[in-house]
C-alpha cells in the first residue's frame, strides 16, 4: 500500500535526490489530476495519426522526434491531430531537450487542463530518471514508530516503548558526531524489492521531542553535520526495559531477522538500565553489523578458534 | 481494539497545544494509542508523531486504542478532539 494519491503536481515538487528539471508551461488547472499508471507513452504514433491502443493515461514524452514532427505540419493538420490527441483524457505531456511546445500546443493544453512541462534532460534521460521517482512514489510503504540514526554509514532504528529512551539515545548518538534522520515516525519504502529507505515527515524534519525540555530542533541545535534527509535501513535495535530474569542474548552467534514489508532486517534487543551507556553499545553494534556485512562475523570466528583448539588440544592428548 | 472515526473542526487544526492536550490524555491510558489520518498511522503517545499527520480543519482521522482501558480511551481521545481540544 502507498498511503498518499500521487498529483501530477508532486512530480514537480517531488522532495527526491533527482531533480527532474520540469518546468510547467500549460494546464496548469490540471495539476491535481491523480497519477495511477506509472508508465510513459511516446505519442508518435498518435501524432500521426494512429491513435489505436493510445495510452492517454500515461505521462506522454514529446523527445525531438515528436517536436521536429509536429513542426512540419500544417497548421491545419496540426489542429486536427491536436483535437485529437487531446479528445482522449490525456494525463500530462513533457518536452524534452528544453523544446518547447508551440502556441497552438500551449492553447490546446490549457483549455483541456493537460499539465504540460519543458524538461532540460534528454529524452532517454528523463525517461529513466522519471522511472526512478515514479518507482519512489509507487513503492510499498509502511510508517514505523520508531528513531532512524545514520550510526558510522549504517542506517539504525531504534524501536521501542514509549518512555524508554529512543529519543534520549539519540540525542547522545547525535552528540557523538553521527546524524538523526527522523524521530518517532520514519515512513520507511521498499525500494526496487530489495532495501528499506526510510525518512521522517516532511512537515516535522529534524525535530525531536525530549522530555523535560520540549520540542527542539536539531539542526539548528547541532547543525547542518547532525542530520540526513534519508537513509537506508541497514539494522533494528529494540530498546526495552531490563527485565530481571529474562535472558538476553550473550553470544550473538544466531543473527535474528526482523522482517518490515517483507524484507529481512539484522536486529538486536538491547536491555535498558539506569547507568548503561546505550550510545555506546549502539555504535559498537552498528561497526559490528558492518564487520559483518564485509564478511567478519566475530562470534563465530571466536567459536571457530576456540573449537578447532579444543580439536587439536584432544588430538594432542590422544599422542 | 476499538476504534472510531472523528472530525477535526477547530479552524486552527492541530499545532503544537492540541498535539500536546491529546498526547497528555492518551498517556494516562495504559493501552496503546494511534491516531490515524490517510492511512498513516502515528503514534497518539507521541507528539513528533502526531505533530507528523498535519492535521488541518477538516480532516477526517481515526482514534484507534489495543489494551488495557480501550474503551474508555477513545471515549475520551474523541470528545476532546470533537470539543476542540477544550478539557
Amino acid at each position: 500500500m502507498h498511503a498518499k494519491k500521487i498529483f501530477i503536481r508532486d512530480l514537480r515538487d517531488a522532495d527526491s535526490k533527482i531533480d527532474l528539471q520540469m518546468e510547467l508551461v500549460a494546464g496548469k488547472d490540471g495539476l491535481g489530476k491523480e497519477i495511477t499508471v506509472g508508465d510513459i507513452n511516446r505519442p508518435g504514433l498518435g501524432l500521426a495519426g494512429f491513435f489505436d491502443f493510445f495510452a492517454y493515461d500515461r505521462i506522454q514524452i514529446f523527445g525531438l522526434g515528436e517536436t521536429a514532427f509536429m513542426r512540419r505540419l500544417s497548421p491545419e493538420q496540426k489542429r486536427e491531430v491536436f483535437e485529437k490527441f487531446f479528445s482522449f483524457e490525456v494525463l500530462c505531456c513533457v518536452f524534452t531537450h528544453n523544446e518547447h511546445p508551440d502556441e497552438m500546443f500551449v492553447e490546446f493544453a490549457n483549455r483541456y487542463r493537460v499539465p504540460t512541462f519543458v524538461t532540460r534532460h534528454r529524452t532517454t534521460r528523463f525517461i529513466s530518471l522519471l522511472t526512478h521517482v515514479v518507482e519512489e512514489f509507487f513503492s510499498p510503504l509502511v510508517v514505523m514508530h520508531g528513531t532512524l540514526v545514520d550510526v558510522f554509514g549504517v542506517g539504525v532504528l531504534l524501536m521501542g516503548k514509549s518512555g524508554v529512551g529512543k529519543s534520549e539515545t539519540a540525542l547522545e548518538l547525535i552528540e557523538r558526531g553521527h546524524r538523526l534522520v527522523a524521530d518517532d515516525m520514519v515512513e520507511v519504502r521498499k525500494i526496487d524489492e530489495s532495501l528499506l529507505m526510510g525518512n521522517g515527515s516532511e512537515i516535522i524534519r529534524h525535530h525531536m521531542e525530549i522530555r523535560g525540555l520540549g520540542i527542539i530542533n536539531v539542526r539548528d541545535i547541532f547543525g547542518i553535520r547532525s542530520i540526513r534527509n534519508r537513509k537506508r535501513i541497514e539494522m533494528v535495535v529494540l530498546l526495552e526495559e531490563w527485565a530481571e530474569g529474562r535472558e538476553y542474548d550473550r553470544l550473538g552467534i544466531d543473527e535474528k531477522r526482523y522482517t518490515i514489508l517483507d524484507l529481512d532486517v539484522p536486529y538486536i534487543t538491547v536491555p535498558v538500565r539506569p547507568g548503561r551507556n546505550i550510545p555506546i553499545i549502539i555504535e559498537t553494534a552498528a561497526l559490528n553489523q558492518r564487520l559483518k556485512k564485509m564478511g567478519v562475523f566475530s562470534a563465530r570466528e571466536l567459536d571457530g578458534r576456540i573449537q578447532n583448539w579444543m580439536r587439536m588440544e584432544g588430538e594432542r592428548s590422544d599422542d | 481494539m476499538i476504534e472510531r472515526e472523528v472530525l477535526v473542526r477547530s479552524d486552527a487544526g492541530v499545532h503544537a497545544r492540541p498535539a500536546m492536550m491529546f498526547v497528555r490524555e492518551a498517556m494516562k491510558y495504559p493501552c496503546e494509542v494511534f491516531l490515524i489520518k490517510d492511512n498513516v498511522e502515528a503514534n497518539g503517545k507521541s507528539i513528533m508523531s502526531v505533530l507528523g499527520l498535519a492535521i488541518t480543519s477538516g480532516s477526517r482521522l481515526i482514534v484507534r486504542a489495543r489494551g488495557e482501558n480501550e474503551e474508555s480511551a477513545v471515549a475520551k481521545l474523541v470528545s476532546l478532539i470533537e470539543n476542540d481540544f477544550k478539557n
